[in-house]
């Protein structure tokens, strides 16, 4: 049997994660050797990979048919492009119902109206008394207080027509939903009824009567109340189909009045409806003060006497327009991609088509437009109106008994009318959710109208969960506690009028009030809307207090976040009595240093990290102050990741400062360097070539001070050397930088001297150094090592033309040209491309203070994984600029917490096999050259690495990702960071706490055949592994800085040491993971294809033995004793060889 | 499953380990205290009439599947028994020549992490090479009287080799120079007299320093003058000037969209396959 199968029934037998299998599937496709690399290509070629199109000259040049030349033509002036037409084309035929369907749902709706009309009627019976009701329904009513006037008895409507976007044919998939209106007839409802909740009562009863006789019917399969929008004043009855069909549809049924039954000006919302005397059980005031008005009030109950009306007008305008319906659809999804569609006060599918509707009759929109043009005319409307301040109205009349619009922006923080003139169709919309529609309209007008990218892709299809979208989010839990706020707040109207929903009536003036506190420091601010509830019939309706939590997402400003200070008004102005309201204890009376006195609120915060939590510290306090709410019941969800971040001793920072230290002293050096005397060329430019100097750096180096008993001293080359019977000592790392000098034709012009005159430059540069600034240097051949104030920087000298000289070829005919051979392309990586690179990344984080954060944990995550050492540094480096660079349809992310999960969602969903991630550092690719980086990507896929990664400064070979990783190994992060996303997001959305963070940077280990456990003595890093050891081992430091004059150890880490060991061994036979951040175990896999028995070859003999196998002389791996050399080569260091699955038993 | 394999190798072990034809097993280990051996591969060096070797025939063995922790002083030792041993060279891979001409400095070429290597040893007599073919194993690279260095002794004693003696590498750099220095003074001296005295067939050579210097003969420049004939001859050539060139315009435009149109359709494919248009 051959040891490929047996791994995986092993595997399988062992139910080991899913995880794996196909990583290691994919490499019988792919291939490792070369020989299965050619047909790997071809095969997956023909399943996933785009090849360059091969048209016949006939083919190309024929001529033209009218049809064609038309549709070229409507593509040009409908569409962006072609490929945006066939991808809107695809998507609107996935989201459309099907006619085959629409037939099923036709019958099953004309068999509901049936059943409807045969509900027989009951004798009539006061409001309160609902003895009548049969056992096992519930009024789906909150009905507080309880007693009211009226009777009530059941009728069969009067009427059953079907409303909404099922007719309207703008439905979409999934989750069909057909609204059905029922017109209640005019006997069940009385004069008054519009008082005190007197109808919704009767609608309440009258579905549950129906609720009742349709439950028993067996066509439904499930019969449940839920609310119409979210509005817990109206319930609604839905209904699905047995059997089969139950995911078909879902018939929402709503009760409404006949259409002139209320007289409208009685329902303006200046009116009063809801008596207080009687909502709140008190006698009439004495004083006369009326009752307040309740708008929104009136606008339920004018929204159910508009059904007919409004659906009426949709058919009209988009009856006969087909691009006006693909127009709605796509807005639809659009908005569901950002979870704006749903609850109470959602932008809904039906106030996009009223949109649509208002847009056609302004003449924005012409019937002949097609979907995407209308699409983008919609969103830009969005994005350059605001209807918090400038409301619209679809009606036409100018009859002046109708309210002003002015009245309407009193009562509703938006404002959209609707034709009647009196309904505004917008009413439970607040400003934030406004003003995030406007928001992301205007993000995705600025994605529209950049050629680069694929706008279809990240507009419609990829969907923006909260807690990716915001840079931090906070969850009010439990809700009940909001009721108190409403107090606090004194929203006693608002509660009236909302009819005892104390989350929507506490929603508008919380967020007001946040956005106040927040100030600068804030982009935008949304909030949650409660999920709308669903319930069996024999069930109360769910109390408010059940509706989860309250979720608020902020959109920090970067530039706001770097300031502790909130400067009020100088303290004798009349504002400042309010600025110290508004603040509480926390203002106080500053002098500064201009002479002003003001008041001002000062925040505590050292660190970067610390400043960008300053908004949490404002919400508990705010909160607290203005809504009593304790902090206890805010659960701020912004800097749970720094954990991973933080230096074992330090707990306020996340490093970022101590990098800017390290980067200080760079700059000094540099300087030094350029004023150096002496040298026979001058120092023309110093660039930074270490991940520290770029900010991304996981661990930031810290000044190091070596006891000295600690160590082996070699006096004469002024160095410490580790000693054997001490722990290992502690990891410095020196600072690589590159020192151009002046150019010169004096260099030799043969590789072999320029590299002696490169060593006399840096033996120059060490002694230069010592004796002008008296540094201690260590000069080797290739570079100097400089300690400055702790700091261990490593200098190389560049000759700009060394790279040119090694590519030299000089062909038979004496011809010279350039071929790359590996050591230029080395060369010319080190010291050309990686300055560039970490200038560039340098400059990136002053832009982007969260950077370096979303980086660091980025490679701390993907090393944490035992992946790391496939990636390069500067490739993860660049995936994460790629987030601040081209965030569409995000913003740049200002928490490294959310940049770290579009990191993990970026990984997981990216197409490597077909497009190269471009990032445009400092934006210097135009879109003309990043369409034709594309196409010539396509030609040269299948030379180019796995993962193609360009910048403007490597257009063509990506060599950050010329070494790796492989196929297996990037499709084993994909895997992995497709699992950690969802369970991080869970974590964080979590409002009881996200539980243990560290989960997902805890690696799988049941995937490896042998795992190699270390003796921590030897981990020099031992202490930054993801659960940090409460103890580790002395590592030769002192605590107190000062001057030293030895050369501490640079660069020793057995670990590594041993890893470059078994890799230069058996690199051939198997795969070695490790996490250099403090690992304490080696994962070893071995590669499927070793263990193919194979015949004898000189070549092919390493760590193999002959073996006969029946009869024949074959070699196979020997691997009992290798297993013994893994523990022979790390003597000292190796802890166990611990094999522990037995695929390469023969 | 591991001891029953040990159990196996136990008994072909008794039965005489399998080698390939021609060759002869000797089992090695790192000491006394493993178990599991590997096993060198020898052979008398031979190699076909007529090809060129450096290794002297019947004096060489070559030996495969030398372990990485197994150096040139190790081998030595093993194989001294045999006879004396003249010398021993590691390489990567097989190969016929010996490959270092002169010694390469160790400040500029530092030696590669080993793996397994294969070996050229040379004994001072034939008979050498015949006893080895009958040595009987297994032979122990680290031994109490020479022991071997592994794991953390092995490291920090290399750390220690990798700090250089700068005077050292001065001494080096200098030598070197100055015997480059002078090749090139001798080269340059060569080229001067040469310069302008034309040879037997009356060929002069033109070089960089004459008096009128000529293009440097490399790819590139070639490339640059191909590249400035090429837009002379653009800048001259009339566009859309008579009709037929109009309507070739046209066409490709027109073959352009519709190549772009293939392409996209090629994606829209590929997309569906996917299930790229499931929006959630």
């Amino acid at each position: 049997m051959g040891p490929a199968p047996t791994g995986q029934q092993l595997r399988g037998a062992t139910g080991g994660p899913e995880v794996i299998e196909p990583s290691f599937e994919g490499t019988g496709k792919k291939g490792k050797k070369p020989s299965s690399r050619k047909r790997g290509v071809t095969e997956s070629q023909a399943e996933n990979l785009l090849q360059p199109v091969k048209l016949s000259k006939a083919e190309l040049y024929k001529e033209p048919t009218n049809e064609e030349l038309n549709r070229l033509r409507e593509t040009e002036i409908l569409f962006h492009s072609s490929l945006l037409r066939l991808q809107v084309e695809e998507l609107l035929k996935e989201v459309r119902l099907s006619e085959k369907k629409k037939d099923r749902i036709d019958a099953f709706l004309l068999e509901v109206n049936h059943r409807i009309k045969r509900v027989p009627s009951t004798p009539e019976s006061e409001l309160t008394d609902q003895a009548w009701l049969p056992a096992g329904i519930r009024v789906p009513f909150h009905q507080v207080p309880y007693t009211v006037k009226g009777s009530f008895h059941f009728l069969p409507p009067a009427q059953v027509t079907v409303v909404g976007s099922y007719l309207l044919g703008t439905c979409i998939r999934p989750d069909i939903t057909v609204d059905m209106a029922l017109t209640m007839p005019r006997e069940i409802l009385q004069d008054k009824d519009l008082l005190n909740q007197r109808y919704f009562r009767k609608r309440a009863l009258y579905l549950a009567h129906l609720a009742h006789h349709l439950a028993q019917d067996p066509l439904f399969g499930s019969v449940r109340f839920s609310y119409t929008n979210g509005c817990h004043m109206k319930p609604s009855l839905l209904l699905r189909p047995h059997g089969k069909d139950e995911r078909l549809v879902t018939v929402r049924l709503h009760p409404c009045p006949p259409s002139d039954f209320f007289r409208p000006c009685r329902l303006l919302p200046t009116k009063n409806n809801v008596r207080s005397a009687w909502y709140r059980g008190q006698s009439p005031p004495e004083d006369g003060k009326p009752d307040p008005p309740t708008p929104h009030y009136n606008t339920w109950v004018l929204q159910d006497t508009a059904l007919g009306s409004h659906v009426q007008l949709l058919s009209n305008v988009l009856g006969s327009a087909p691009g006006l319906k693909d127009g709605v659809a796509l807005l639809k999804v659009w908005l569901r991609q950002r979870e704006l569609d749903k609850g109470l006060g959602g932008f809904s599918g039906f106030l996009i088509s009223m949109l649509v509707a208002f847009l056609v009759s302004t003449r924005k929109i012409h019937t002949t437009m097609s979907g995407y043009q209308v699409l983008r005319s919609v969103l830009q409307f969005l994005a350059t109106t605001d209807l918090t301040v400038n409301g619209i109205s679809l009606c036409l009349s100018s009859d002046p008994s109708l309210p002003a619009l002015a009245d309407f922006h009193q009562a509703f923080p938006v404002v959209f009318l609707d034709p009647s003139g009196r309904l505004n169709l917008c009413a439970d919309v607040t400003a934030s959710t406004y003003h995030q529609v406007q928001h992301e309209a205007r993000l995705s007008m600025t994605l529209l109208d950049s050629k680069t990218d694929d706008g279809f892709q990240l507009l419609l299809m990829t969907p923006k969960p909260m807690i990716r979208a915001f840079d931090h989010v906070l969850h009010l839990r439990p809700l009940s506690r909001l009721q108190a706020a409403c107090h606090q707040l004194k929203l006693w109207p608002e509660l009236q009028d909302n009819g005892g929903d104390y989350i929507s009536a506490s929603l508008g003036p919380l967020t007001t009030l946040l956005e106040k506190g927040l100030g600068s420091r804030l982009q935008l601010l949304a909030h949650s809307r409660p999920p709308v509830p669903e319930w069996d019939i024999n069930q109360d309706p769910p109390k408010h207090k059940d509706s989860g939590t309250l979720t608020l997402g902020l959109l920090l400003q970067p530039e706001g976040l770097t300031t502790v200070l909130e400067l009020g008004p100088e303290a004798d102005q009349p504002e400042a009595v309010e600025f110290r309201q508004f603040w509480g204890s926390r203002s106080e009376l500053r002098r500064f240093q201009d002479g002003a006195i003001r008041e001002a609120v000062v925040w505590e915060a050292a660190s970067l990290c610390q400043k960008r939590l300053i908004p949490h510290k404002v919400v508990t306090h705010l909160l607290a102050l203005h809504a009593d709410i304790p902090d206890n019941c805010v659960h701020y969800v912004g800097g749970f990741l720094d954990a991973l971040l933080q230096g074992l001793k330090e707990t306020s920072s996340t490093g970022e400062e101590a990098l800017a230290v390290a980067i200080c002293y760079y700059d000094d050096l540099s300087r030094m360097l350029w004023g150096l005397e002496g040298l026979p060329l001058t120092v023309s430019a110093v660039q930074g070539a270490h991940p520290v100097l770029r900010y991304t750096e996981v661990f930031p180096p810290t000044p190091v001070q070596p006891a000295c008993s600690f160590y082996e001293q070699l006096r004469e080359r002024a160095s410490l050397l580790p000693r054997l019977d001490k722990p290992c000592p502690a990891y410095v790392e020196p600072i690589s930088m590159v020192c151009h000098l002046e150019g010169s034709g004096q260099w030799p012009q043969e590789a072999e001297a320029i590299r002696r005159v490169r060593a006399a430059f840096q033996l120059r540069l060490a002694e230069l150094l010592r004796q002008q600034h008296g540094l201690l240097c260590r000069a080797t051949a290739t570079h100097t090592d400089v300690l400055k104030d702790g700091f261990v920087f490593r200098i190389r000298v560049a000759y700009q033309r060394e790279p040119q000289i090694l590519k030299e070829v000089r062909s038979p005919q004496g011809m010279i040209s350039l071929r790359d051979t590996p050591e230029s392309l080395r060369l010319e990586r080190d010291t050309r491309h990686l300055p560039l690179l970490t200038s560039a990344l340098h400059g990136l984080q002053q832009q982007h203070p969260a950077f370096s954060g979303v980086a660091r944990l980025a490679k701390r995550w993907v090393r944490a994984q035992l992946l790391g050492e496939g990636f390069s540094d500067e490739s993860l480096d660049l995936v994460a600029a790629a987030l601040f660079l081209h965030p569409e349809p995000f913003t740049p992310p200002s928490s490294p917490q959310v940049g770290f999960l579009r990191f993990l969602s970026l990984v997981s969903t990216f197409d490597w096999k077909n497009n190269p991630l471009i990032v445009n550092l400092n934006n210097e690719l135009t879109a003309e050259e990043q369409v034709e980086i594309r196409s010539s990507f396509l030609a040269a896929r299948t030379r180019l690495p796995v993962m193609v990664i360009i910048t403007p400064q490597d257009r063509k070979s990506s060599v950050w990702t010329q070494d790796g990783p492989s196929a297996q190994i990037l499709q084993q992060l994909v895997i992995l960071a497709a699992k950690a996303l969802p369970v991080l997001e869970k974590q964080l959305m979590d409002p009881w706490g996200p539980g243990d963070i560290r989960t997902v940077f805890r690696p799988p280990l049941d995937m490896y055949d042998v795992l190699i456990h270390l003796y921590a003595r030897h981990i020099p890093r031992h202490r930054q592994a993801v659960d940090s050891p409460a103890a580790s081992f002395c590592r030769g430091l002192l605590n107190k800085p000062g001057p030293s004059s030895l050369m501490p150890v640079l660069g020793y880490d057995p670990p590594q040491l041993y890893l470059a060991q078994l890799r230069a061994a058996f690199g051939d036979l198997a795969l070695f993971f490790y996490d250099q951040h403090g690992g304490e175990v080696i994962g070893v896999l071995w590669k499927p294809t070793s263990f193919q028995p194979q015949p004898f070859k000189a070549s092919s003999t390493k760590g193999h033995m002959v073996v006969s196998q029946s009869g024949e002389l074959v070699l196979l791996p020997n691997i009992e004793a290798i297993l013994e050399d893994f523990a022979v080569m790390g003597e000292g260091l190796v802890q166990a060889v611990e094999a522990r699955s037995e695929r390469w038993t023969v | 499953m591991v001891a029953r394999r040990r159990k196996r190798v136990a008994g072909d072990l008794e039965a005489g380990v399998p080698s390939p034809p021609g060759y002869y097993a000797i089992p090695i280990k790192f000491s006394a205290k493993q178990r599991a051996s590997h096993y060198l591969y020898v052979r008398e060096h031979r190699v076909r009439e007529g090809t060129q070797s450096a290794w002297p025939q019947k004096r060489t063995l070559f030996v495969l599947n030398v372990p990485p922790y197994c150096n040139e002083e190790c081998l030595t030792r093993l194989l001294s028994p045999c006879g004396t041993v003249q010398s021993v060279e590691l390489q990567e891979k097989p190969d016929l020549a010996e490959s270092a001409k002169e010694p390469k400095s160790k400040f500029f070429h530092p030696t590669p992490i080993p793996g397994f290597q294969v070996a050229y040893v040379v004994f001072q007599k034939p008979s050498g090479v015949s006893a080895a073919l009958t040595l009987k194993g297994p032979l122990l690279v680290s031994t109490e009287s020479h022991p071997v260095k592994s794991g953390i002794h092995k490291w920090i004693s290399d750390y220690a080799d990798s700090v250089t003696d700068p005077e050292a590498l001065r001494v080096e750099v200098d030598t070197f120079m100055e015997a480059y220095d002078q090749k090139i003074a001798a080269e340059e001296e060569k080229a001067k007299e040469e310069e302008g005295v034309p040879d037997e067939e009356g060929w002069v050579k033109v070089t960089r320093r004459g008096r009128r210097p000529v293009l440097p003969r490399t790819e590139a420049a070639s490339l640059r003058v191909l590249e400035k004939e090429k837009r002379k001859r653009a800048r001259k050539e009339l566009l859309n000037f008579y009709a037929w060139q109009h309507r070739e315009t046209k066409m490709e435009h027109l073959a352009q969209l519709r190549k772009k149109f293939e392409e996209d359709k090629q994606r829209i494919e590929l997309m569906r396959a996917q299930r790229k248009f499931r929006p959630y």
